[in-house]
C-alpha cells in the first residue's frame, strides 16, 4: 500500500489549480507588458478624473495591476481582462472612499498640489471638473465608464457590481444631472 | 420619470463616441435638426463629447511606471500568499496536536489527584537514590508512571499509553491538514 492512498489528495489543491489555469492561462510577463501598453492610460484617466487626485490615480493603478496579476481570470480575451481591472479599479476607489480620512494637509507632498494645477490647465478639465466635483463618486463612475470607456448597462453592470437594471436609471439620472451642471458652465462662460 | 430612450440615441451616440460629431451633423442637418430638438440626444452629444475630451486630454498627461517593475510585485506577492495558505494548516495541525497534548495531560492529572498524590513520592525518594543502579527499581522510581503499580507490568501501560496519545495527536493533526486542504 503506498502513502499516497493512505493520505490522498494532499496534492488536490495543485491538481485543482493546474485545471483552473487550463481553462484561462496566466499572461507572461510579455504579454502584460502589452496588455499594460494598451490599457494603463485609459485607467489612470479614469482614476485621476473620477478621484480628482493624479497621485492617488498613480498609487490606485499599481495597485489595481498587482491585484489583477495575482487573480485568476474566468474568462479569456483583452476585452475581459480590461473589464475585470477596472472592475478592481473601481473597488480599491470605493474602499479609498469609504476609509475615514486621517491624512493632514502638512503631510501632503507638495508635487501633488503641482501636478493638480497642470491637470486643472486642461481645457476639458476647466469644463468637466466643476460638474464632476458636484457628481457623487459612484455617479463620476458610472459617467466615466458609460460616455468615456464607451462600456453597455451589462458591462457597467459587472465593473461596478451592480444589477443592470439599475445602472439605467442610476445613468440616466446621473446625466440628466451633469448635463444641467454642463449647461451652466457653458452659459457662465459665454457671458 | 421618463426611461424611455429615443430611437436614435445609439446613432448619436455612435457617431459621438468615434469623434464624428459635430462634422456628421454638418452633412446631415436633419440629425442635428434632431439632435437641437431632443433634450435626451442634446444632453448625449454634450455629455459624451465632454467625457470623451476628458479621457483623451487626461490620457495624455499619465505618467506611466515601468510594467516589469507590477510584474515583479505581483510575482512577489503570489509567492507570499502561496507560502501564507500552506502554513496555515500547518499552524492549525500544530494547535490541535498542542490542545490534544493538554487535554490529556488534564485527564491524567485528574486522574492521579482522585487516587490521590501518593505517587509523587518518588520526588522525596530522589535524594536518597544518589545512587542509582541500572534495575529494576531504578526505573520504578524514575519514572512516575511507574507507580501505577510495582515492576515491569506496570510500565507497560504508560509506555503504551504515551506513544498512543502522541499517534492520535499527530493523526488529529493531519486529519485537521486535510480537511482544510479540501475547503
Amino acid at each position: 500500500m503506498s502513502w499516497e492512498s493512505v493520505i490522498p489528495n494532499v496534492f488536490a489543491r495543485d491538481a485543482h489549480l493546474d485545471a483552473s489555469r487550463a481553462a484561462v492561462r496566466p499572461m507572461d510577463d510579455e504579454a502584460f507588458a502589452g496588455f499594460y501598453e494598451r490599457s494603463a492610460r485609459s485607467l489612470w484617466a479614469y482614476l485621476a478624473r473620477t478621484s480628482g487626485d493624479p497621485a492617488l490615480a498613480e498609487d490606485l493603478m499599481q495597485e489595481s495591476y498587482v491585484r489583477f496579476l495575482c487573480a485568476t481570470l474566468r474568462e479569456e480575451g483583452e476585452v475581459a481582462a480590461r473589464r475585470y481591472l477596472f472592475r478592481i479599479a473601481t473597488n480599491l476607489l470605493r474602499d479609498h472612499w469609504r476609509r475615514p480620512r486621517t491624512t493632514p494637509i502638512e503631510d501632503v507632498p507638495e508635487s501633488f498640489f503641482a501636478r493638480c494645477g497642470d491637470a486643472a490647465q486642461a481645457e476639458s478639465q476647466m469644463m468637466l471638473g466643476p460638474a464632476l466635483a458636484q457628481m457623487r463618486p459612484r455617479d463620476r463612475q458610472l459617467l466615466w465608464l458609460a460616455h468615456a470607456e464607451g462600456y453597455s448597462h451589462n458591462e457597467i453592470a459587472e465593473v461596478m457590481g451592480l444589477g443592470s437594471a439599475s445602472i439605467r436609471l442610476l445613468l440616466f439620472r446621473a446625466r440628466r444631472k451633469i448635463a444641467r451642471l454642463l449647461g451652466e458652465e457653458q452659459r457662465g462662460r459665454a457671458l | 420619470m421618463m426611461l424611455r430612450p429615443c430611437p436614435r440615441e445609439k446613432e448619436v451616440k455612435e457617431l459621438v463616441e468615434r469623434g464624428h460629431w459635430p462634422v456628421a451633423a454638418e452633412t446631415a442637418p436633419e440629425l442635428r435638426a434632431h439632435v437641437n430638438d431632443c433634450r435626451s440626444c442634446g444632453e448625449l452629444v454634450l455629455v459624451t463629447a465632454a467625457f470623451q475630451k476628458a479621457r483623451i486630454e487626461a490620457a495624455g498627461t499619465a505618467k506611466l511606471g515601468s510594467p516589469g517593475v507590477l510584474w515583479w510585485r505581483a510575482q512577489l506577492r503570489r509567492r507570499n500568499e502561496a507560502v501564507e495558505r500552506i502554513g496555515r494548516p500547518i499552524l492549525g495541525a500544530q494547535i490541535f496536536a498542542l490542545a490534544v497534548n493538554l487535554l490529556l495531560a488534564v485527564v491524567f492529572v485528574v486522574w492521579r489527584a482522585r487516587h490521590g498524590f501518593a505517587w509523587l513520592s518518588w520526588l522525596e525518594q530522589l535524594p536518597q537514590n544518589a545512587t542509582l543502579h541500572l534495575d529494576s527499581q531504578w526505573f520504578d522510581t524514575l519514572w512516575p508512571f511507574a507507580l501505577f503499580g510495582s515492576g515491569w507490568n506496570s510500565l507497560l501501560t504508560p509506555m503504551v499509553l504515551i506513544p498512543a496519545a502522541a499517534t492520535l495527536a499527530l493523526l488529529g493533526g493531519v486529519v485537521v491538514y486535510l480537511a482544510s486542504e479540501k475547503q
